[in-house]
């Protein structure tokens, strides 16, 4: 089948890509007009078409989306205020639809985020599936929760208005290669030490290369049309055993003080209660010290991927070992050879893939 | 009153804030281009309705104010509509690209007994007033001299660094500057409200094809007094600055991170009095730590002005008075920033 990734430079999208020709597709892959395509790893592969266009314009929109089976939007933005965000990551997801009601493109993957459910009302050690409420109210939280929340939000819509067979991954941490540490464990404290809060909770991780295929995967599957997954990789560690498992591949390692969760919890409690009762609710505190955005960072939760395994027929490929030691070590891993494609003949997933799309 | 916006980019944050905590007015309507903005505007601050098309929102809503938030290009179509409707205007600077468009825009709403008005938000920020009290109470005596001057890091990233999708500004005569002219100069008006010799230098120092020009040294004459103002995107850190100098005394500012320090005759003498005002100054400059440490914590900004300024404007519509900004005010800023432009008076 031929897929449109968005953001595919990015750091999961030039994953996508990877997997997609690995699985046998051909992948059209939007970069931003300013990116650097030299060293993405396919942007000489015969299977890849690179297109560049900004999505926060409309400008050309149609022409890209036009003729493929289906699309993984992928593109967001992590940083810079609300509003740059929102254009990023909002205003890119509503312009992108809109080509693809235009040009009649049904099918459509978005990547959401586990950022999205509302953490704040779920019980300590509760299980976080399909079914979790979503976060009703993300003003306290932060501006990726916020914007993400209305992505998805124009996905469903997408599906309602124009019959899109959509389907929403909600992957928790993606981690790899230059982006091994997250504030789900607790505050970087300078260069090479880090306050852990919770040490024993577990961190809903997924590696990067398994986030892609499972995306490829879903891509693919009939039975994924109309579905939301959660996605995180098996044998979850806590923040304390994946910073350890990450410090025996980090030089110089990360020093790490624990601070238990209840006293984080109680600490961020207090910094509201004294907002709310001496400054109106309008001083600004860090993060970590506003309950909605520390339980939604720290919060001690369990966590499955078991819907997306038996739907999909997925499993993670690599466990968190091997993960890092790939993130580690010198070998470009989105690279692909001409010959990677034809090492896989376009299977009946991709048969299937095209009566779905 | 009913009020109704149009654009909800990064200053529409403002303008909704107000509209949605005065007891003033209705906000009956936000429109954006992009569905998912208007209906994301109008959830966060309480807009009845949110809308695409703004003249469908004209239509329906029949505001009595229209706030024009969108890019300056936008500006003179959008108002004409609005007017048309028998909306009052309140916009965004600059409120047109040229002082030809803006007269003809007055000159429409005059005609359609309506109000047009641009934001000047600074001109209503506590230093800027706490400077308009010392001059009339005379402690400057006769103002001489005034130097704006804002430093920002604009090639450094951000909004206007963007090289895959340019900012509009950029297309705008004098660039990303354009988008900053007028606080610079209106500024600099109400202090000296007549030059009668411009010159400016536009200079494009970074020398790339995005930005058109990266810095501004004007010089304003009239009679005997000057003022001076500066665009800086290679000085550091970011800023603001204003000094308005007296014959008797001087006072400077930084709007971004405000503070006062006043230089004047002070009890001591010749000799002591330089002493007394560092001391004075050193003091209020502690204060002015204090002060801008809660602005941080508290989330207050340098748009603190604007709500002040829109807070007048709906005033002055309820009780159909001069608003705040008046066509004196517009016509001089928009005629000063032609000047700044015009070719024979470039150095």
């Amino acid at each position: 089948m031929k897929l449109l990734v968005t953001g595919a430079s990015g750091f999961l999208g030039r994953h996508l890509v990877a997997q997609a020709v690995m699985r046998g597709h051909d992948v059209r892959a939007q970069v931003r007009p300013a990116s650097d395509i030299q060293s993405l790893g396919w942007e000489n592969h015969p299977r890849v078409q690179i297109v560049r266009a900004d999505l926060r314009s409309k400008a050309g929109l149609d022409e890209i989306v036009r003729g493929v089976d289906a699309v993984v939007s992928n593109a967001a933005c992590k940083a810079g205020d609300f509003y740059t965000q929102f254009a990023g990551t909002v205003i890119t997801t509503e312009n992108l639809l809109e080509a693809m009601a235009n040009v009649g493109v049904k099918r459509l993957v978005a990547i959401s985020t586990f950022s999205v459910y509302g953490f704040l009302k779920m019980r300590d050690r509760e299980l976080l599936d399909e079914e979790s409420p979503l976060d009703t109210d993300p003003i306290d939280r932060d501006e990726y929760a916020q914007t993400k929340l209305v992505q998805e939000e124009l996905a469903r819509e997408f599906a309602k208005e124009h019959d899109g067979k959509v389907t929403v991954i909600r992957p928790g941490v993606i981690y790899g290669r230059d982006n091994l540490w997250t504030a789900r464990i607790g505050m970087e404290l300078g260069a090479n030490r880090c306050l852990v809060v919770g040490g024993r909770s577990i961190l809903p991780i997924t590696y990067v290369e398994n986030c892609a295929q499972a995306i490829v995967f879903a891509a693919e599957k009939q039975q994924a049309v109309g579905q939301t997954y959660n996605l995180v990789d098996d044998d979850l560690p806590t923040h304390r055993q994946y910073l350890h498992a990450l410090n025996q591949y980090r030089k110089p390692r990360m020093k790490s003080l624990p601070m238990p969760w209840l006293v984080m919890r109680f600490l961020a409690a207090l910094a509201l209660g004294v907002n709310k009762l001496f400054l109106g609710r309008r001083a600004k505190v860090p993060s970590i010290l506003r309950p909605a955005a520390l339980h939604a960072r720290c919060k001690p939760s369990t966590y499955t991927n078991q819907l997306i395994k038996d739907s999909l027929g997925w499993s993670p490929h690599f466990g968190l070992d091997e993960a890092l030691q790939r993130s580690t070590d010198d070998a470009d891993l989105a690279a692909l050879t001409p010959q990677a494609a034809e090492a896989q003949t376009p299977s009946d997933a991709d048969q299937e893939a095209r009566t779905c799309a | 009153m009913k009020s109704a916006v149009i654009g909800t980019g990064e200053i529409s944050a403002e303008h909704l804030k107000f509209l949605a905590g005065s007891k003033a007015t209705q906000l009956l309507g936000v429109c954006d281009l992009s569905r998912a903005a208007a209906r994301y505007a109008a959830r966060t601050f309480g807009v009845e309705k949110s809308y695409t098309d703004y003249k469908r929102m004209l239509d329906e809503a029949k505001p009595d104010v229209v706030h024009v938030l969108t890019p300056p290009q936008t500006h003179v179509a959008l108002a004409t509509d609005c007017l048309d409707a028998g909306a009052h205007v309140i916009c965004e600077k600059p409120i047109t690209l040229s002082h030809d468009r803006f007269t003809s825009l007055w000159n429409l709403a005059a005609g359609k007994n309506r109000k047009l008005i641009e934001d000047h938000n600074y001109r209503f920020n506590r230093p800027v007033l706490k400077i308009e009290k010392l001059i009339d109470a005379g402690v400057l005596g006769e103002v001489m001299e005034v130097d704006v001057r804002m430093a920002l890091a604009i090639r450094a990233g951000g909004r206007f660094a963007d090289r895959n999708l340019p900012n509009p500004a950029h297309q705008l005569p004098a660039g990303v500057i354009h988008d900053f002219i007028t606080h610079l100069s209106y500024l600099v008006l109400r202090f000296i409200p007549d030059p009668d010799k411009v010159s400016a230098a536009w200079t494009n120092h970074g020398g790339d094809d995005l930005f058109k020009y990266d810095d501004l040294d004007a010089l304003l004459i009239a009679g005997d007094k000057h003022a001076r103002i500066r665009f800086s995107c290679r000085t550091g850190p970011d800023c603001f600055a204003l000094t308005v100098r007296g014959t008797r005394a001087e006072v400077q500012t930084d709007l971004f991170h405000p503070f006062m320090r006043l230089v004047k005759p002070r009890r001591g003498g010749e000799k002591l009095a330089p002493v007394v005002n560092q001391l004075a100054n050193g003091l209020n400059l502690v204060g002015s730590s204090w002060t801008n440490l809660r602005n941080k914590l508290m989330q207050r900004t340098p748009y603190e002005g604007l709500h002040t300024f829109l807070n007048k404007t709906y005033d002055a519509l309820q009780h159909d008075t001069e608003p705040p900004v008046t066509f004196d005010d517009m016509d001089r800023a928009s005629r000063l920033i032609d000047q700044m432009l015009a070719e024979g008076n470039r150095v």
